[in-house]
């Protein structure tokens, strides 16, 4: 019998004691075909492509794997490498000291007679591989660090395929890329279709979908909804099979008031920690008026985060230039300096910086305003609880209870867990550095609610993105940053596009240029 | 949109080996969960089957009230340490020089009492403050020159018992006064014991009374009544048994006493106030906290303070017990101080852990020493029980804790 499927899965059951989190799900890919998966976070795509992997070994499942119409039954990840299905995880799994060829064979290296590793066949091998990628400009023998997210995204690519894989699981593979590295990374997925290689392609990111995806399978809430060839299917389709309901406006653009000037921030300049004569961040001015948004855009690794981490008192190299609070110039060394201040920040990698996960997700709230929730020298439990549960409301955070370790959420919640607390100290300004990264399309939509919502509080709002649509469709002002610089401070209109932002990001025009245009 | 067609049926012999397979995985994860969820209740039962194996063993004496009263003495010095060391664990930290120090203050308090004749009361304060100025010290170079604990405490290792050889020129200080002797020879008398014993019980009971009013208060899982109830009854059991073995011989020993009432302290420290909530979550995720605007390395250095602290009050009760200030007091007990919190479920890796699970790892090893004394296990012997049990201990915990 000969299946005309390079995989079927079929019927897929999976429950974490007890709770169910995916209840029979089926995906079929052909030979050399892209398959779309989506669904919103937490709906079950990256445990289902865990179980695929071997992640979670046979039996632990239920239902069924066939491969090449043969039952696949792994007990590893080796297992299911052999037979060349290969998974490129969201993050990143590069040893960061190590070369890239080093990277590339890692725990597959080759070794001479001597059985000492056979360095120049790996260099040369690496660098053929890299070269029949379109990456020859990476060079084999050195350090992955030095290379940037994206760039590592595609040596982790590379790696994948030197394990000649049939089958390429690519989970979020652009969250953390910049539009240029995201198209590369398009055009490398085309060349494997066609010389055969077959994927998985999971994206939140639909334009990718339908730019790469042949056909398209969406799952919610851990069920199957169906499968189409992407042809058939418009983006708000998709959108609709995702979260089960019609979502028209992405973004929920609500008027508000914008005040005076609150924060100003005059010639902040960041050094690179490790390399001091490197300025991630070159003299940056700017200013935020009570209750507007701010987008900084910007490419990724031009200095973004490194400005609002330094406004934030945590950027950990060192950093000059003045910030004024109302007028007055105030001294910001460090996060609680900041916090008292009134100046909050939701930090860009959520799972490093922003959550403790195993504390209970009431707890990772409470965490930021716990030293004024005591009596007689105890933390206040009801007083807690009851804060907690406000803001457990206020945010619509999923969770089974209060007291369970965050790390059982999903993306969207956990982020949602993290804005509450530091919405906890009641800031006057703050900064929200890629909030949106990894969180679903009804979670996204919730956060712009909510921003919407602070801003008319009279809150005033940083966000950092790179997503252009989002800084487009939520800001009231947008800064540009490219190699550490002010490329361009624009007053959001109907004559600013994604083009003019990128232009801005891209091209080295002198900031008096672009003061023609800026806002006052 | 064309929904997918029916799977296609799996046959009858494949489908029953896939179910086979997935319940034998499926109970092995059971087991796993209990096991992981009622850890300090499996220590204990290991506790009961140690004690039943050396009652065995020893025809009875090893459970008689005037053991068991001295083996708990014996466990209190390990145990005051262990009520330090579990929090520097959890705060992601390790202190090796612990032992060192309980000797150095150890030896502080002999010479004090020896050559200075200081009333005790400002003897101890003396030494519970060095204590603590050690452990900001340690804190201080751990926290904001961050040099890694491993390596300030391991200086501290050989240089605080440097400094005792130094200070007593290598000799025992002896012979040091009564009332000091007192501190790790007196007994509690018999009727306090038992106040002590229903506040103890009242205190909890009321406590978890009020805990499910609260939980209710807040919509949050209440436990039935019968299991609350069953739960006092195992207290009130294991409280009105423990002081009762120990009335039975003398009373309640000081530094048992002391424990116990560090026990109390400790355990509401780290539930109920906001240095106890950070120092989990420092050993969490430091940067999140960081980030949160919590001063870590304050934190850090607290946990240190503490920590010498409880030095102190061990070295303290380890001259008194001895009567004499000895040089080489407290060798190796930061190792035993740290076992006691491994086996009692700290994680390594920090951020969870309990002044109860220390507790109860330092009661192992403590009967682990008394029984295999008794028996006349030759003491090589011992220690090669003792390395075996923690590695076993850890094994245990990392097989039963889901990989992520």
């Amino acid at each position: 019998m000969t299946s005309p499927y390079l995989l079927e899965m079929r019927g897929i059951t999976k429950d974490f004691a007890g709770v169910v989190a995916l209840g029979g799900i089926d995906l079929r890919v052909r030979e050399g075909e892209c398959v779309g998966l989506c669904g919103e976070n937490g709906a079950g795509k990256s445990t289902m492509m865990k179980v695929l992997s071997g992640v979670h070994p046979y039996g632990s499942w239920g239902g069924e794997i066939l491969w090449r119409g043969e039952p696949l039954r792994a007990a590893s990840v080796r297992d299911t490498e052999a037979v060349g299905i290969v998974i490129i995880h969201q993050e990143l799994m590069l040893v960061p000291q190590l070369s890239v060829a080093e990277n590339i064979f890692l725990g597959r290296e080759p070794h001479n007679a001597a059985g000492l590793i056979d360095f120049d066949r790996m260099y040369i091998e690496s660098a053929r591989l890299l070269a029949e990628l379109r990456m020859g400009h990476i060079d084999p023998t050195q350090p992955v660090s030095r290379y940037g997210g994206g760039q590592q995204q595609l040596i982790e690519i590379a790696r994948a395929l030197s394990k000649d894989a049939k089958l390429l699981i690519l989970d979020e593979p652009t969250s953390s890329l910049t539009s240029t590295e995201t198209a590369t990374l398009l055009r490398l997925v085309h060349d494997l279709k066609a010389r055969g290689t077959a994927c998985v392609y999971i994206s939140h990111k639909l334009e990718e979908i339908e730019e790469i995806a042949d056909t398209v399978t969406v799952i919610r809430d851990g069920r199957f909804v169906g499968e189409a060839p992407m042809g058939e299917l418009t983006r708000a389709d998709i959108i609709r099979l995702m979260v089960g309901r019609d979502m028209s406006n992405l973004f929920p653009r609500e008027a508000h008031e914008i005040g005076d000037t609150i924060l100003q921030a005059v010639g902040i300049t960041c050094l690179d920690p490790d390399n001091p004569a490197r300025r991630r961040v070159d003299d940056v001015s700017f200013s935020v008026r009570r209750g507007e948004i701010l987008g900084i855009a910007g490419l990724v690794g031009s200095g973004r985060t490194e400005l609002v981490s330094a406004i934030f008192g945590a950027w950990p190299g060192s950093h000059s230039g003045e910030i004024l609070l109302d007028g007055r110039p105030v001294r910001i060394r460090t996060p609680r300096d900041a916090v008292r201040l009134g100046i909050c920040m939701v930090p860009e990698d959520r799972k490093h910086h922003g959550i403790v996960p195993g504390l209970a997700v009431g707890y990772n709230i409470s965490l930021s305003v716990l030293g004024d929730l005591t009596r007689g020298g105890l933390i206040d439990e009801a007083r807690e609880l009851s804060d907690i549960d406000a803001a457990i409301s206020r945010l619509r955070i999923k969770t089974a209870s209060p007291l369970l370790p965050i790390a059982n959420l999903s993306g969207g919640n956990q982020q949602k867990a993290v804005i509450s607390k530091m919405l906890g100290p009641n800031p006057r300004i703050l900064i929200l550095d890629e909030p949106t990264r990894g969180v679903d399309v009804g979670a996204k939509y919730e956060i712009y609610k909510l921003i919407f919502a602070l801003v008319r509080e009279g809150l005033s709002i940083i966000m950092v993105s790179s997503e252009l649509p989002e800084v487009l469709g939520i800001s009231d002002r947008v800064l540009v940053i490219g190699e550490g610089r002010l490329r361009g401070d624009f007053v959001n209109d109907e004559t600013l596009t994604q083009e003019r932002i990128m232009a801005a990001a891209i091209n080295a025009q002198p900031i008096s240029e672009l003061s023609a245009v800026s806002h006052s | 949109m064309t929904q997918g067609p029916p799977p296609a049926a799996i046959s009858p012999a494949v489908a029953e080996a896939a179910i086979g397979e997935r319940r034998r995985t499926f109970r092995a994860e059971h087991i796993k969960t209990l096991f992981s969820r009622y850890k300090i209740l499996a220590l204990l039962v290991a506790i009961a089957l140690l004690w039943a194996l050396f009652a065995h063993a020893t025809d009875g004496d090893f459970l008689t009230a005037r053991n068991l009263s001295n083996l708990l003495r014996q466990m209190a010095i390990t145990g005051m340490l262990a009520c330090g060391m579990v929090f520097v664990i959890i705060a992601g930290e390790i202190d090796l020089s612990v032992g060192s120090l309980l000797g150095l203050l150890g030896g502080i308090s002999a010479i004090l009492d020896v050559q200075f004749h200081l009333p005790l009361a400002l003897n101890i304060a003396i030494v519970v403050l060095a204590g603590g100025l050690v452990g900001a010290f340690n804190g201080y170079w751990v926290a904001w020159l961050r040099v890694p604990s491993f390596i300030v405490t391991l200086a501290g290792l050989l240089a605080f018992r440097g400094i005792l050889l130094g200070i007593t020129g290598g000799v025992t200080i002896a012979p040091v006064s009564r009332p000091l002797v007192a501190v790790a020879q007196s007994y509690l008398p018999t009727v306090a014991g038992w106040i002590l014993a229903a506040l103890v019980f009242a205190t909890l009971a009321t406590t978890q009374m009020m805990s499910r009013r609260k939980r209710a208060a807040f919509n949050l899982a209440v436990p039935p009544l019968w299991a609350d109830l069953a739960r006092l009854a195992v207290y009130a059991i294991g409280i009105f048994g423990f002081f009762a073995i120990l009335d039975a011989y003398r009373g309640v020993p000081l530094p048992v006493l002391v424990v116990i009432v560090l026990l109390g302290v400790l355990t509401v420290m780290a539930r109920r106030t906001v240095f106890g909530r950070r120092i989990y979550a420092i050993g969490g995720n430091i940067e999140a906290t960081r980030l949160s605007g919590v001063n870590v390395q304050m934190v850090k250095l607290l946990v240190f303070v503490l920590m010498g602290v409880m030095a102190a009050l061990a070295g303290i009760s380890t001259t008194a017990r001895l009567a004499a200030g000895s040089p080489s007091a407290g060798s190796l007990q930061e190792l035993d101080a740290i076992a006691s919190c491994i086996i009692g479920g700290t994680s390594m890796r920090g951020g969870a852990g309990t002044v109860f699970g220390a507790l109860t790892g330092a009661l192992i090893m403590a009967t682990l020493d008394n029984g295999m004394s008794m028996l006349g296990v030759d003491t090589y012997w011992q220690m090669i029980v003792k390395g075996g049990i923690l590695l076993l201990a850890v094994w245990l915990d990392v097989a039963t804790t889901s990989r992520r």
